[in-house]
């Protein structure tokens, strides 16, 4: 090798310039970290995966709960501020969000609308250190400290509704199809105890993987040759939209119902009005309930983001919920301070769009909502007052 | 060796300063893409060296990440640690090393067929930890993982990890510059040369398939503590595809190329992805090119420097091994040799035998089977019938690496070198093979090895001694004498030679000549010749063998075969 | 006939069929060029976009079939004429390149789209009675397409000038090029076909799927398996191939669930890949 002195000065510069650079490259980064008074709330929100299509409306109303939140004085007399971050990554990635969030953005709450994985993996990253209030419908079981649920659980999906099905449609044969993970399997789990209580049988049980772009032929098929009368669907996203598509293209919604228990909105538009007849929602908010207090949150969003904004559902919701539950909850124990908010937490009421929910054992008690769908819209058909979560954490 | 260590613990040091620079969440950060760059460099070993494409590297690390997972939920606390955490990194490594076993004996080249089951493979361990809920956890993952014992926190797992890396380069570094290093860049250029020097190239590879395995497994035994949770993803396709990229942006063929692409693309895709919404189509964009136009990505310069950290000093003694001297007369006997492809012919009944040590030249018009009775004879192709027979022993049906070791060599008609190697690499290939036990390619000892042949040759043939250029700097001449030379290192006792002068100018023609008379007087090799040019064959042959149409014609000394008129006609036109 | 049966019947022929569609355009740049095209599930997703965009726009579905042809053309062409041309004779560095490439034109369509899926209205919604079972319409029109599709392909290759003109290329390069054969034109036009049929399986598929920046994945990992199983190079390969994994995973799929179908394509593929890697119908 000839010009080995030159090469090699000319290499330890280039070493010494790119460390140099890599040294400098985190500090480029620390952007958009805003003032040290602001008080942050990390937002974790689908944007990508199997539930993206739920990101815009969550968005919105998590901007929209910031400006309420901050009108009415912000929280702890500090303004509030929001860092968002995807949820729909795998379970890891959004561990590592949780770390960046809590380590270096330095968020002082954070409010999650995402599916249980996701929840654990940020639970066991968090490890309690700053409060976390996960918003959306779950399985329930969530008993870590300093984690605060608000959203539906089985017991207040089903627990009312089954009797209701079996009683007014006299239902006697139920089929249950759901995404292979926890919610699904826990929710039939409980499922089963409310059917035999009612009278009734499982005639199949179905999981489908969660992430693969699912095709539903055959599981429409197997569901065919099952013959229930009822369809419990614990499907997410994506593969709702396509199986009750392939399942009303296959003729079976003439004389099968089905109740899905995460059917919002997007979701059914994305099935539309062709394949929706004899298919119900159990959720805790549909953006027509005919409230003063919804009518008003409806038309304050509008107000915000426009007739044409992605459309409100009870996920959404949930984020509104969560950042002014979270932020209404700070206030009142006066601090971030774990023991103080799981103190002021218990009996912790606050109204909501859908009327007031009451927080026990960290969860919510609330009004829960059956809708038919007509077409592309949700007919609220049953109101059941006040149910209990069914939720116990020590 | 002093130095080695002397510069790992200033990379150490180097590593140990960069949580206090950059404060907690880089030391999280870090810690995490440290583990990602000991999984690229087992990718760094199977593509960069060995010249193979592992398109699933991620499912050693999700499998080690399990195990380790597993192990420290259930027993936590216990002294079993001590011997489960290790076996969670060893486990990966040996299946790696007996896929690759199965895999690479069921066909010679490793080719894209070789990164299609990888990654089905990987597809299938994902699978199978989504589904296998019990003990996996399903899609959620295994959770609640605590940390290692007696370390609490990332923080000072950090250092752990950092550990980790520097003992893992230094071990992948160890390996690049023994000799194994050296047969795994040859079989990336030339595998089917190197198993006709007596190598089991699909152990080689399988080795280095088991021990990229297990540095997956390694960098997954810590995953498991420092996040806490391992889900199927870890397994998956889109980690590996991953792992690759980082791999081949930062330099696949250099030392410290993975573990800078990991790093750096890595922790800075994850910083900035969301930030600059191009910065993934830019790394695309980036791969692109890499593997176009830069094998050798972005370390590719620094690598110099680091080779100079990690490299040993070679001013060790030289040890000259003796020639084995006059050995056993080979019998060679071919009998009834039948081989055809498709519907061409190429062997028909061929049959011969050689008893006594000479030079026999085989000769013929062009598609009388000459080259094929090498390949027959070599095992490069299976003969279809008949047999044939080394010393009254069945070498038909046997490997090339198996033939060789028997006593064959070989040399081609197109010389067949390692180019990017070093002339001395190429030589050593050549000792190397049938001396060296599989232990021995692991010490730096064989690389000081020397022949008195070699030494001989240099004598003769002086460009030899440029020693450190690279092979494929010769001339095509020099490239038939390098190969000529190869083929002499490993003392065959027989010596086929296909035409060894095409394509060199009457003075080397005259040299190489002369080396196969001083071959056959010095170790009395039985050699046999496949030559075109009758006054060569006039030189040196003691028999002469002439083959037409697969079969033997005539076999006698030059006159009788020049006098033969059946001999002329087959030739005809051509004045003998 | 039972009911069920027939369902489950159909459902295969569905698979089976889809699934030649699908890898038909990998079929021809593996099979004939040689070229492992990784990016070939991406330009299944530029046909799915193509028909969204369209669908968006308000136009007439079947709008959306030139316009995916048109964009596929373009952009196979460019491909081919700055990057592949140079790599026909280095089978892993096509490998690395094309896979840069899907992950290039992921994310230049998450840039436009965003990483949501999009889901497209049905353009034939409702269903057909086929032997007394209702069976759903733009199903069973996809069937015939793919089926009447592959039968006039293989009639023209047989027959046609140009076909004859890719056989002589393939079988050989040199001989080809010697009779006057305008190779790298040939090659570079045969690529841009492989591609349009990608994006036209897209078009066909679009309705029936999520679409989403990452939905090639899945078809080119299951299109490789097709064309390892069936063998490469001849029709009939793409046929059999189609057909053991598209039955396999249909039948293990209605009779044990999902997972088990992707299960048992995987073990037939690892088992392919590793004894028999000529698959079905090999080429000699």
């Amino acid at each position: 090798m000839l010009n080995r002195n030159k090469t090699s000065r000319r290499q330890i510069l280039k070493a010494a310039l790119g460390g140099a650079a890599l040294s400098v490259a985190p500090g480029l980064l620390k952007y958009a970290k805003g003032a040290a008074s602001d008080f942050k709330i990390g937002l974790f929100i689908p944007l990508s995966g199997p539930a993206a299509l739920f990101g815009p409306s969550a968005k919105n109303c998590g901007e929209l709960a910031i400006d309420v939140v901050n009108k009415s004085g912000g929280v702890l007399g500090r303004q509030a501020k929001l860092y968002i971050a995807d949820a729909g990554v795998p379970p890891a990635e959004a561990a590592k969000s949780a770390m960046r969030l809590m380590l270096s953005e330095k968020v002082d709450l954070m409010v999650g609308n995402h599916d249980s994985a996701v929840r654990q993996a940020i639970v066991g990253a968090v490890k309690g250190k700053v409060p976390y209030v996960y918003s959306p419908v779950y399985e329930g079981g969530e008993c870590s400290p300093n984690v605060f649920m608000l959203g539906e659980t089985p017991q207040q999906q089903l627990k009312p509704t089954i009797p209701y099905f079996a009683k007014t449609k006299g239902v006697k044969n139920y089929y249950l199809i759901g995404n292979d993970y926890v919610w699904p399997r826990i929710t039939n789990k409980l499922a089963k105890q409310y059917i035999s209580a009612a009278g009734g049988n499982v005639v199949g049980e179905q999981y489908i993987p969660f992430g693969p772009a699912n095709k539903f032929e055959s599981a429409v098929t197997r569901i065919k040759s099952a013959k229930p009368d009822l369809v419990v669907i614990t499907l997410v996203g994506g593969d709702n939209v396509n199986f009750n598509r392939t399942f009303a293209e296959f003729g079976l919604h003439k004389n099968i119902t089905r109740v899905a228990s995460l059917l919002e909105e997007n979701t059914l538009m994305g099935i539309g009005a062709a394949s929706s007849s004899n298919l119900y929602s159990s959720m805790a908010y549909f953006a027509n309930i005919d409230s003063t207090e919804n009518k008003a949150f409806v038309s304050s969003y509008k107000a915000k983001f426009g007739a044409k904004a992605a459309v409100l559902n009870t996920l959404a919701e949930s984020n509104y919920a969560g950042i002014t539950f979270g932020s209404a909850l700070v206030n009142k124990a006066g601090s971030t301070n774990a023991s103080k908010l799981a103190a002021t937490a218990e009996g912790f009421t606050i109204n909501t769009p859908t009327g007031s929910v009451t927080m026990r054992n960290r969860h919510t008690d609330k009004n829960m909502f059956l809708a038919e769908c007509m077409g592309t819209q949700f007919s609220v058909a049953k109101v059941f007052n006040n149910v209990a979560s069914g939720q116990t954490c020590t | 060796m002093g130095s080695f260590l002397g510069r790992s613990v200033i990379l150490l040091v180097g590593l140990f300063t960069l949580p206090t620079l950059f404060g907690d969440f880089w030391a999280y950060q870090l810690g995490l893409y440290f583990l990602y760059s000991i999984a690229a460099l087992g990718i760094g070993i199977c593509w960069g060296q060995a010249g193979f494409l592992p398109l699933g590297q991620a499912m050693f690390l999700g499998i080690g990440a399990y195990l380790s997972g597993f192990s420290l939920i259930h027993f936590h606390d216990s002294a079993w640690l001590f011997l489960l955490l290790p076996s969670a990194a060893i486990a990966p490594g040996l299946l790696a090393f007996f896929f690759g076993l199965l895999i690479f004996r069921g066909r010679v080249e490793s080719g894209p067929y070789f990164a299609l089951i990888t990654l089905a493979l990987s597809l299938l361990t994902f699978q199978v930890a989504t589904s296998w809920v019990e003990v996996t956890g399903g899609f959620n993952g295994l959770g609640g993982i605590p940390g290692l014992p007696g370390i609490a926190g990332f923080k000072a797992l950090y250092y752990v990890i950092a550990t980790v890396l520097t003992i893992s380069v230094c071990g992948v570094a160890w390996l690049v510059k023994s000799p194994i290093g050296v047969i795994w860049r040859g079989i990336a250029e030339n595998e089917p040369r190197l198993t006709f020097f007596g190598y089991d190239t699909p152990l080689l590879k399988a080795l280095a398939f088991g021990i990229s395995g297990l540095l997956g497994g390694i960098a997954g035994v810590f995953y498991a503590p420092h996040q806490g949770l391992v889900t199927p993803n870890l397994a998956g396709f889109i980690l590996s595809a991953e792992l690759l990229i980082w791999t081949a942006v930062g330099g696949r063929k250099t030392l410290m190329g993975p573990v800078i692409g990991a790093i750096l693309v890595g922790s800075l895709t994850a910083e900035l992805r969301d930030v600059v919404p191009v910065w993934e189509l830019m790394i695309a964009g980036l791969f692109i090119c890499v593997v176009l136009f830069m094998p050798k990505g972005i370390a590719g310069w620094p690598e110099q420097l680091f080779r100079r950290i990690f490299s040993h000093s070679r001013q060790e003694e030289k040890v000259t091994l003796a020639a084995r001297g006059i050995l056993t007369a080979p019998k060679l006997e071919l009998s009834g040799c039948s081989l055809s492809l498709g519907s061409v012919g190429i062997l028909d009944n061929l049959s011969f035998q050689i008893d006594e040590p000479g030079i026999y030249c085989l000769i013929g018009p062009n598609g009388a089977g000459k080259t094929s009775t090498f390949n027959a004879i070599t095992g490069a192709v299976y003969i279809q019938s008949g047999t044939i027979q080394l010393d009254g022993e069945r070498m038909s049906g046997l490997l090339p690496n198996n033939v060789a070791l028997r006593g064959l060599g070989r040399k081609f008609q197109v010389p067949s070198i390692f180019p990017n190697l070093t002339i001395a690499e190429n030589l050593l290939v050549a000792v190397w093979g049938g001396r060296c036990s599989l232990k021995d390619l692991f010490s730096y000892k064989p690389l000081n090895w020397s022949s008195t042949i070699i030494t001989d040759l240099r004598e003769k043939f002086p460009f030899l001694n440029q020693d450190e250029n690279s092979a494929n700097e010769l001339s095509h001449g020099e490239k038939q004498v390098l190969e000529l030379a190869m083929s002499l290192l490993g003392e065959p006792r027989l010596l086929l030679l296909d035409e060894p002068c095409a394509g060199l100018s009457p003075e080397e023609t005259e040299k190489v000549i002369e080396t196969v008379h001083w071959v056959r007087s010095t170790f009395d090799t039985t050699i046999m010749v496949i030559e075109h040019d009758m006054a060569l064959v006039k030189d040196i042959a003691d028999q002469v063998i002439v083959m037409h149409q697969g079969q033997v014609l005539t076999i006698g000394s030059v006159q009788d075969v020049q006098k033969d008129i059946r001999v002329k006609e087959v030739y005809v036109g051509v004045s003998i | 006939m039972d009911p069920i049966a027939l369902t489950i019947a159909l459902n295969v022929v569905y698979e089976v069929t889809t699934l030649f569609v699908i890898v038909l355009g990998l079929a021809i740049v593996f099979g004939l060029l040689r070229v492992m095209n990784l990016a070939h599930g991406e330009f299944i997703m530029i046909g799915a976009y193509s028909a969204y965009f369209c669908q968006d726009q308000g136009w007439p579905y079947i709008t959306a079939i030139p316009f995916a042809l048109i964009i596929a053309a373009v952009v196979g062409y460019l491909i081919e004429f700055t990057l592949i041309r140079h790599l026909y004779k280095r089978p892993f560095d096509t490998l690395l390149v094309t896979w840069g490439l899907s992950i290039l034109l992921r994310e230049l369509i998450e840039l436009v789209y965003g990483k949501g899926f999009q889901s497209l209205s049905n353009p034939i919604p409702g269903s057909v009675n086929i032997l007394g079972e209702p069976y759903p319409s733009y199903r069973a029109l996809v069937m015939v397409i793919a089926v009447v599709s592959a039968i006039v392909l293989w009639a023209w290759y047989r027959r046609s000038l140009t076909g004859a003109r890719v056989k002589a290329m393939v079988e050989n390069t040199e001989l080809a090029q010697a009779v006057g054969i305008r190779v790298d034109r040939l090659a570079r036009h045969t690529f841009v076909v492989g591609t349009c049929f990608g994006a036209l399986a897209g078009v066909m598929l679009a309705p029936l799927t999520r679409v989403e920046p990452f939905m090639g994945l899945d078809y080119i990992l299951t299109s490789f398996f097709v064309l390892v199983v069936g063998g490469i190079g001849t029709l009939l390969g793409l046929t059999a191939g189609a057909g053991v994994i598209g039955g396999v995973q249909s039948v293990v799929a209605n009779l044990f669930g999902e997972t088990s179908g992707y299960f048992g394509v995987l073990l037939i593929a690892i088992l392919f890949l590793w004894l028999k890697p000529n698959g079905l119908v090999s080429r000699s």
